[in-house]
């Protein structure tokens, strides 16, 4: 279980705080998503959990034990895929598996046999020798989510693990990544694909100025807003409203004059929608 | 563990760069030797030897530091700052005192390497030095030094340019003023005093001495594993301090 207790983070310079007293609770084995807009402090968040930032404030508590740079028994459960393409750009995958591999103290057959299963898996293969800046970014995404998988974590933390990958093989990401969950392993996800979160995540945080406002699961969230959504356009804005049955969605949408699409609800709605709130009411 | 892997990533840095990485090592000796052996040397003893023969050890003294502090500090300050490659090591469980030395080692084979090259370069210029086990480990206490020093600067430096900085105000003025040149006693006192307690100094002068058949200097060799530790030891404190990695 990872607690997150009371964390404050402001960077030098900066007169409001990242994170500002920020408490979750994720349990062992859950798929747990972190959404918000653009610095609203998710990846300040993801930086924490790894170590590579310290909190002004608070501490992090994984499976009772506090996370610190130097807590090799915490951080041997952990693994992390992050934002920016942080791999070593003169090395080939196998390599850079390797060093990975290395840094986990993965016996060196292990590491080659894991790096053969996962690089294939990722349709790595046939570029297995090639140096990283060769990659492309698919390629590189791929790399690191193989890389991160490569010492079997307890853990998986990933922050915009699909940017960059086409439909098709962020379908096969998701189906990698509810398969390892089904098996126990806990993840962590920042996304800005909304759908992700949504067909990904158990429950939710929803994030925003560096303080979480909600953690529910999608469902709780959408029905919290109204499962059903009308959207009316009067020909130059999309207006949404929601309801929480379909025949008062199809009553009001009964003597709307101008265009509309009766749907369902979607964690996108939920987000925009308590976010738009907040703007407005600044 | 960490050691052998820092160690194993600087072999492979070396593995992919090593053409570009001999032929770089080879230029600025080439140059002094040419200008400062050959040329102004020429016209000048600076003890009872040939010029040549005072100016080879200070001049591999000079490029081990060089080269072990670069292949440090430019290599992780790059994976720090743009690749992010950092991140990896810093979330892995891998001991960073350990890392740190790994670092510093593979610093210090790098800077040994290019004064392997500038005693070879050397041996057409007809120099008579003595090169002696002795004379390897200092170049490598040397080499872990700076290789440790390279280390503190890609930590503390919060942009590339930085790291360059660094080197202008530190790297730099050893070069020159270490003995490495001209002797230690052409330098006026108090100046030569705060000089003599450099690792460079220390560097250079054993290099020599050693070359010269004179015998090492323990004192000078503690020296330099003195500072060897304290960049060490000062690296892993900021590692662990520094709130932003």
């Amino acid at each position: 279980m990872i607690e997150i207790k009371n964390i404050t983070k402001k960077y030098p310079g900066q007169k409001t705080p990242a994170l500002s007293g920020v408490n979750l609770k994720i349990e062992s084995g859950e798929f747990f998503g972190l959404l918000g807009p653009n610095g609203a402090g998710k990846t300040t968040m993801i930086k924490l959990l790894a170590t590579l930032l310290i909190p002004n404030e608070g501490e992090i508590i994984v499976d009772g034990e506090r996370l610190a740079r130097s807590n090799s028994n915490i951080k041997r459960k952990l693994s992390m895929v992050t934002q920016e393409y942080s791999l070593r750009s003169n090395m080939t995958p196998e390599q850079i598996m390797e060093l990975h591999g290395r840094l986990y103290q993965i016996p060196k057959n292990v590491i080659r046999e894991r790096s053969a299963e996962l690089l294939d898996f990722c349709g790595l293969g046939e570029h297995r020798t090639k140096i990283c800046r060769q990659l492309s970014g698919g390629m590189k995404r791929k790399l690191m989510l193989s890389r991160g998988l490569l010492t079997a974590p307890e853990i998986l933390i990933l922050d915009e693990p699909t940017v960059g990958l086409d439909p098709f093989a962020r379908r096969q990401m998701w189906d990698l990544l509810k398969q390892l969950n089904d098996k126990g392993m806990t993840i962590l996800l920042t996304t800005h694909y909304i759908d992700e979160a949504q067909y990904l995540c158990r429950r939710i945080a929803l994030i925003d100025k560096g303080k979480t406002d909600r953690v529910a699961s999608p469902r709780e969230l959408i029905d919290e807003l109204g499962a059903t959504a009308v959207d009316e356009f009067d020909g130059s804005h999309t207006k949404s409203s929601f309801f929480a049955a379909r025949e008062e969605a199809l009553h009001f949408a009964g003597e709307l004059e101008n265009e509309f699409v009766i749907r369902s609800t979607t964690l996108e709605d939920v987000f925009v929608t308590l976010i738009g709130r907040k703007l407005e009411g600044k | 563990m960490g050691i052998a892997t820092a160690i194993w990533e600087k072999w492979i840095e070396f593995k992919y760069e090593w053409k570009k990485i001999t032929a770089a090592a080879l230029v600025s000796p080439v140059l002094y030797m040419i200008a400062l052996g050959w040329g102004l040397g020429s016209m000048t003893r600076v003890t009872d030897r040939p010029y040549i023969d005072f100016l080879v050890p200070g001049l591999i003294a000079m490029c081990t530091m060089n080269n072990s502090f670069s292949a440090v500090a430019t290599a992780l300050n790059v994976q720090r700052i743009f690749e992010h490659s950092f991140e990896q090591i810093i979330i892995s469980p891998t001991s960073l005192p350990q890392y740190v030395l790994g670092q510093a080692i593979g610093g210090a084979l790098r800077g040994m390497y290019s004064g392997l090259l500038v005693l070879l370069i050397s041996l057409p210029f007809g120099i008579g030095i003595r090169v002696t086990p002795a004379f390897f480990l200092v170049m490598f206490l040397n080499g872990v030094a700076f290789g440790a020093l390279g280390v503190l600067a890609a930590i503390l430096a919060n942009t590339h340019a930085d790291v360059g900085r660094f080197s202008t105000f530190v790297i730099t003025p050893m070069t020159f003023l270490c003995n490495t040149l001209f002797p230690l006693n052409r330098i006026p006192g108090v100046i030569q005093l705060v000089i003599r307690f450099l690792p460079l100094t220390h560097a250079s002068s054993q290099l020599r001495g050693i070359s010269y058949g004179e015998p090492v200097s323990l004192l000078s060799l503690g020296v330099l594993a003195a500072y060897a530790a304290l960049f060490v030891g000062l690296s892993i404190f900021f590692i662990n301090k520094r709130k932003n990695l």
